[in-house]
């Protein structure tokens, strides 16, 4: 049958016909039996952009198809995938993700959902790239929402979310077998194995990564990385109107990392190359019920551990959270959703170093939020409002508010316009709040700095404003323009103290005392825009621009001097890529992207442009084998800063996979 | 310097790839979108379908989209030279359920699945085939719903929806589908 149709295409490629638009391909499944049209594989262009051309927010979807071409090996880098996203790789193991600015290793503004648990860690507000994965087969696509979303997603949504989604068990049956090698990947290794009924099913995987340090200017090879995985996901529909998922995951790694640590008795700086021993786990269970009216309620439920050993610190955590959401339609006009959430994160953090210490250093991190938000269709499909808070009380800050509102306007089915008012927090973290961090300034004479959590930060707030515009400007070009103007507000900052002398060790030190405040305010804008092209049936085309300015300053209060500077050059100001899917026939693909990212002069990174090819090759049913060049354009770049010593090199990386999927 | 050049010549080799790339290819098996497998089915399901005698008054078999058209002309290729019987298939775009009293055959489109309640109320009482890829549509009354399955197009039927219009499927219909609701 798809024999008929490669024929049929190549009669039509041959008289010339194939050149216009579409049409070729019309009526080609004619005489088509039931059985058979239930077997035509299909490419899903049109599901979620319909809903996704819907929505008032700047969200982008990859997909698992656009994954599995761009031949990533990490979430991180999926990432990259998504316009306005900055993704720089710090070294082997480390990675910043930011949005809209305030880009670092641990971006405070993004936060990060995989199936609903969030992974943005209380102790140092942000994410832990190295330990968020999954098998990358088994994502149903990654959302990525621009822009703040505290109004549904609650604290820490201030620039950004990314929803990762696994695909349900039901579609992952069958078994999964990708093993690949390379330079700097030397070994990856993918196992799943799915099966059971529509009704219930289930998939196990488990997978390993072994990969080479990256390259350094004074050889020291530190940042080699070995990680294990392990996971399960059930899918049962119980009734028919209730589904229940259950799954779990479990990790151990070795991280290779270089820390500066300063020892206090005898006072010196020492560099520790070490690993990180970083494991972990994870249960979540998810019931949905759908109520007679097409209402909906969904409860969802997890525990979470975290055990994190560095050279100079160590976090052990679990986390329990409770969601509950309930989703109404009232009347024609009104979609109402509202829900309650409780978070109890406690954690032991002990003293590893006594030049890093946390007092006390066991805590309870609690958060509990309510919201409501109502989508009322002022004039049916074309105008609607979108009005809700939420109000979050943690243990950090107590009492906080996120309103939003949003209005979608679509004046044809080809066209959406739409614009936000929204407030977002982003909550203070252990480090901010109770962390006393000295680091040794100078032996002679001796002089420490010490930078002090007094348990008076509070939250970071913004007031953002967004306007955005989709259009179907061809039946095969799509475009999307977002724009945003950010208003930050009690953004952290450092505060120098009077300086004191301490004479614990028996020399008297000179300590100059800085605190966390929140004495940074202004405001960052910017735009992103994507093209997306599908210039033929096999060749589609994604570009992507996006540009930040940052207008930030210390409050007239504050006497930091330092972190201006940083939060302005820290992140992309201009960043630009191209995206090229090409199917050469149906055995072969061809993926090329070039991308371009702007300087970061606070870390004294230049601007670079490099670019990453895929071949893939499916010669016989069931298998596949590829080969992936990334960063082809050099033998290495340096993409960010953070880690001491010399700038990190991204080295050129080629590898070969081979996949049977079955 | 020499770095330099040596990251032109990469480019160069960049871009030829991509050159070579446009200009070797022609032929392609592109796979084809879930409203063109809808499409097709929409162009089948007459022939396992039986209707009333009253509702086969027309001179045409007309398959009708109500509301914002996902097919475009991939509706109108499908159903280009077919029949059902003696009545040739005609594919109509309408906007009001009162048109859909003159369709055999109404595809009602998931962007409009706030209202679809209202729609299927509105065509309670008559004999037309009801079909949608709107989430849960089988269970709001609708006969046959279109679900992705594993990047396939299935579909799932309410049977007891269609037996209670006056419609015979035939038990090759049945076969195909997915999952058959039969309470009402």
């Amino acid at each position: 049958m798809r024999f008929l149709i490669l024929f049929s295409l190549l009669l039509l490629a041959a008289t010339g016909k194939a050149q216009q638009t579409d049409p070729g391909s019309e009526g080609r499944l004619k005489g088509l039996s039931l059985e058979e049209l239930g077997n035509i594989e299909v490419v899903t262009t049109s599901k979620s952009p319909v809903k996704l051309s819907q929505t008032p927010a700047a969200v982008y979807v990859i997909t698992q198809e656009d994954i599995r071409r761009a031949g990533v090996t990490s979430i991180p880098e999926a990432l990259r995938l998504a316009p306005g996203v900055d993704v720089a790789q710090i070294d082997g193991v480390k990675w910043a993700v930011g949005i809209r600015g305030f880009e670092s290793r641990l971006s405070r503004d993004v936060l990060v959902l995989i199936d609903g648990r969030s992974v943005y860690s209380p102790l140092f507000h942000g994410v832990y790239w190295e330990v968020q994965d999954t098998l990358l087969e088994d994502i149903d696509r990654i959302e990525v929402i621009r822009g703040p979303g505290g109004t549904i997603w609650g604290a820490n949504a201030v620039n950004g979310v990314i929803n990762i989604i696994t695909r349900n068990a039901k579609d992952t049956k069958g078994t999964l077998v990708s093993a690949t090698g390379g330079n700097l990947n030397q070994g990856l290794l993918d196992i799943r194995q799915g099966g059971g009924s529509d009704n219930f099913a289930y998939r196990v995987y488990a997978k390993g990564v072994d990969q080479a340090p990256e390259f350094h200017a004074d050889n020291h090879q530190f940042d080699d990385w070995r990680h294990a995985q392990a996971g399960f996901r059930t899918d049962w529909n119980a009734t028919d109107r209730d589904k229940v998922t259950v799954q779990g995951d479990i990790y151990d790694g070795a991280a290779g990392e270089r820390a500066n640590v300063t020892i206090l008795s005898p006072p010196a700086l020492a560099n520790v190359e070490e690993n990180a021993r970083l494991s972990g786990g994870n249960v979540l269970t998810r019931w949905q019920r759908t109520l007679k009216d097409g209402s909906d309620i969904q409860l969802l439920a997890y525990y979470d551990r975290v055990n994190r050993l560095q050279a100079n610190q160590a976090e052990y955590r679990n986390t329990f959270d409770v969601d509950f959401v309930h989703h109404l339609l009232l009347g024609k006009r009104n979609d109402f959703l509202w829900g309650l959430e409780a978070r109890l994160s406690p954690a032991s953090l002990p003293e590893i170093v006594p030049s890093y210490v946390f007092t006390p250093n066991q805590r309870i991190d609690q958060v509990y939020t309510a919201y409501a938000q109502d989508t009322f269709a002022l004039v049916e499909n074309k105008l609607s409002l979108t009005a809700g808070t939420k109000l979050l009380h943690s243990s950090f800050t107590g009492w906080d508010a996120e309103p939003s509102v949003r209005v979608l306007w679509t004046p044809t089915s080809r066209s959406t316009l739409w614009g936000a008012v929204t407030r977002a927090v982003r909550t203070p973290s252990d480090i901010e709040d109770t962390l006393v961090n000295t680091a040794l300034l100078s032996t002679n004479p001796l002089e420490f700095t010490r930078i002090i959590g007094d348990g008076k930060f509070t939250s970071e707030t913004l007031v953002g404003y967004e306007i955005g515009y989709r259009s179907l400007i061809a039946k095969s070009v799509s475009l999307d323009i977002a724009t945003f103007y950010n208003q930050y507000d009690h953004l952290l900052s450092l505060e120098p103290g009077v300086p004191f002398v301490e004479d614990d060790q028996g020399t008297p030190a000179m300590i100059y005392p800085f605190i966390n405040g929140n004495g940074v305010k202004g405001s960052t804008s910017g735009f992103e825009l994507a093209l997306d092209w599908k210039a033929r049936p096999w060749w589609r085309l994604v570009t992507s621009y996006s540009f930040l300015n940052t207008d930030l300053r210390a409050a007239p209060f504050s006497e930091d001097t330092t972190t201006v500077f940083q939060d302005d050059g820290e992140s992309p100001h201009n960043q630009g890529q191209i995206q090229s899917y090409l199917d050469l026939s149906k055995t072969l693909d061809l993926n090329l992207t070039f991308r371009y990212v702007g300087a970061l002069p606070y870390y004294r990174v230049s601007s670079y442009e490099t670019g990453d090819a895929r071949i893939a090759w499916r010669p016989i049913k069931h298998w596949e084998f590829a080969l992936t060049g990334q960063n082809l354009l050099q033998p290495h770049h340096v993409e960010y800063g953070g880690d001491p010593g010399p700038l990190v090199g991204i080295r050129r990386n080629v590898f070969g996979s081979v996949i049977f999927r079955k | 310097m020499r770095r330099r050049r040596s990251r032109a010549t990469l480019a160069v080799v960049f871009a030829a790839c991509w050159a070579f790339v446009g200009a070797s290819i022609r032929a392609q098996t592109p796979k084809p979108t879930e409203y063109e497998v809808e499409a097709a089915y929409l162009s089948n399901f007459g022939r396992f379908i039986t209707w009333p005698v009253a509702a086969r008054s027309a001179d045409t078999f007309n398959v009708c989209v109500l509301g914002q058209d996902p097919f475009g002309p991939l509706l109108d290729a499908a159903l280009r030279g077919e029949s059902i019987g003696a009545s040739p298939m005609a594919p109509r775009r309408i906007t009001t359920t009162a048109e859909a009293l003159g369709c055999r055959i109404v595809y009602i489109n998931s962007a409009k699945d706030n209202q679809l309640k209202a729609i299927l109320a509105g065509l309670r009482n008559s004999s037309v085939l009801t079909v949608s890829d709107a989430p849960d549509f089988t269970r709001q009354g609708g006969m046959i719903q279109f679900i992705l399955d594993a990047n396939r197009v299935r579909f799932e039927i309410n049977l007891a929806a269609a037996q209670r219009a006056g419609l015979t499927l035939s038990s090759d219909l049945l076969k195909v589908a997915v999952t058959i609701r039969r309470a009402p």
